[in-house]
This record gives structure tokens, C-alpha cells and sequence, in this order.
């Protein structure tokens, strides 16, 4: 947490450097209630189809389980779509801010070829990819064991990472 | 008409950014634990599936690919909330200096 600290101290330096330009800006895509809606309903419909799971289901079973899968991935993939529609007025934005994060010992963003800026848009596309192989595990050999948990803990991480983010573009109605 | 005080001014300006950082440190932290906890459970759940047989060759690379790239999408994630807060910081200074200097002229210039 202490680098994350000194990555926020850097910010209103950042802030008070681009103030060369004095102009407001928007850095981020704007808010879409549609989207956070629409997150909202695809973890609940993703929790529930860990729940008629329980701890552990047979092949025989996937056919009952095949609509809530698909269902859940095609869900996931429209909002993908709708979170990478929008447009950002100054897309050197999140570039900044990797800046700041890197100068301040995050290197997580440095050579990272999915960086995108829209950060929710990756998330949800890789919480559809767990569903999906999730599926493909499930119709070839049921599931069982710490291989449930691993998928839901695994889909439950993604789905906060695009949640956060894209109840943050409330910006000051959070 | 009143001219502009620098000290007021430094100060006003100070107030707004720590208004959005001060609301925005939280939100990030409490972010950022929550995910730094999730991934290090995820590990013990990939390592216990391989352990127990329920994570076979078939998704074992899978896991551990994820496992990559969830901390990936992390510092994504977190580089586009602190590009919010950037923002937000950006744009309270701007409202400030333009306060400042309406105030001092009797101008009413729309912040641009």
C-alpha cells in the first residue's frame, strides 16, 4: 500500500504539470448506468450458476446447465462491446497515468501487451473467457474439487475489477 | 475590484485536490486490498485443485495463465482509476483559477 500511496501522492503533481493546457478535461470514458446495470445482472446471473453448481457437478448434468452458460458468455460479451464504444475526448490519459504508476514501482503496466484504455472492457473479457472454459470443463468431465472455486473466485475477480471501475466514472456522485 | 491573494489562492487550490484524492485514497485502497487478497486466495485454490485432481492438464495452464494476467488487469484497472482521479484533481484546480480570476476581474469567463 505504500507504493500505491506515493503512486496518489504523484497525482496532483500530475494534475498541477497538465494545468499548462488550463483547461478542463475528461480523461476516461464517461459514465454508462446501462453498463454498471448491466454488470450488476451478469455477476448475479455468474453467482447463480455457481450456485446450482454446489460443490460439484457430473458431465451427465451439463445439457440442464448449457442455457445459464451461454446465457452468462453472451451477456458478457455485449457489455464488452458497449464499455469499448465509448469515446475518450484525451486518450493520452490513462498513458499518464501508467506513467505515474510506473514511476512509483508498479511495473506491472510496462510491457504489457493487452494495456488498453479501457481497463473494464479487459476484465469482462476475461471473465467471459473463464466462463467459457469453465463450460468447455464442465460438458467434457463435470466439476469437482478446488477446480469450482478456482473458476468462481477467478470470475468473481474479474467482474470486481469492472465493477470498480466503471462505478469510479461517476466521478464526484460516488 | 479584489485582487487576487496568492496564499488564498495556493490554499483554495489545495482544498479542491485533497477534496477528490482524499475520497478517491480511499476507494483505491480498499480496492486494491480486496484484490491483493482474491488473487493470493486464487493461488491456494489453483494450487489445491492440481493437488486434489479436480484441476487436470486441461486447465491447469489455463489457471496459471490467469493468474498472470489477473494481476495485469489489476494494475490496468488501477492505472484507469487513478486517470479518474488525474482528472477530477485537474479539473477542481482549473474550477479554482478560474474562480480566482472572475472574481478579480468582475468577468464572467466560462471555464474552458
Amino acid at each position: 500500500m505504500g507504493t500505491l500511496a506515493r503512486s496518489l501522492g504523484a497525482v496532483l503533481s500530475a494534475a498541477l504539470l497538465m494545468l499548462a493546457t488550463a483547461c478542463t478535461t475528461q480523461l476516461a470514458p464517461a459514465y454508462d448506468q446501462a453498463i454498471s446495470d448491466g454488470l450488476i445482472a451478469a455477476n448475479k446471473d455468474v453467482q447463480t450458476l455457481f450456485a446450482t453448481i454446489g460443490p460439484g457437478v457430473g458431465k451427465e448434468t451439463y445439457p440442464a446447465r448449457a442455457d445459464a452458460y451461454n446465457n452468462v458468455i453472451g451477456e458478457l460479451n455485449a457489455l464488452e462491446i458497449q464499455a469499448k464504444a465509448r469515446p475518450i475526448p484525451d486518450s493520452i490519459g490513462l498513458t499518464e497515468a501508467n506513467k505515474i504508476l510506473s514511476a512509483n514501482g508498479i511495473s506491472q503496466l510496462t510491457n504489457d501487451p493487452k494495456f488498453t484504455n479501457y481497463p473494464s472492457a479487459r476484465s469482462i473479457d476475461d471473465a467471459s473467457l473463464t466462463i467459457a472454459t469453465m463450460r468447455a470443463a464442465d460438458q467434457k468431465a463435470g466439476l469437482h474439487g478446488d477446480e469450482i472455486k478456482a473458476f468462481q473466485n477467478q470470475t468473481s475477480i474479474f467482474l470486481m475489477q469492472a465493477i470498480t471501475y466503471e462505478n469510479f466514472l461517476k466521478r464526484g456522485e460516488k | 475590484m479584489p485582487a487576487i491573494d496568492p496564499k488564498a489562492l495556493i490554499s483554495d487550490i489545495q482544498t479542491a485536490a485533497t477534496n477528490v484524492i482524499g475520497t478517491d485514497v480511499s476507494a483505491l485502497g480498499g480496492f486494491s486490498q480486496q484484490q491483493l487478497t482474491a488473487i493470493a486466495q486464487q493461488s491456494i485454490f489453483v494450487a489445491g485443485g492440481i493437488a486434489d485432481g479436480s484441476i487436470t492438464d486441461d486447465t491447469r495452464d489455463f489457471f496459471l495463465d490467469s493468474l498472470k494476467e489477473m494481476v495485469r488487469s489489476f494494475a490496468n484497472t488501477l492505472a484507469g482509476l487513478v486517470a479518474v482521479t488525474v482528472e477530477q484533481v485537474w479539473n477542481a484546480i482549473v474550477g479554482v483559477i478560474w474562480g480566482a480570476i472572475n472574481k478579480a476581474t468582475g468577468l464572467a469567463l466560462a471555464i474552458p
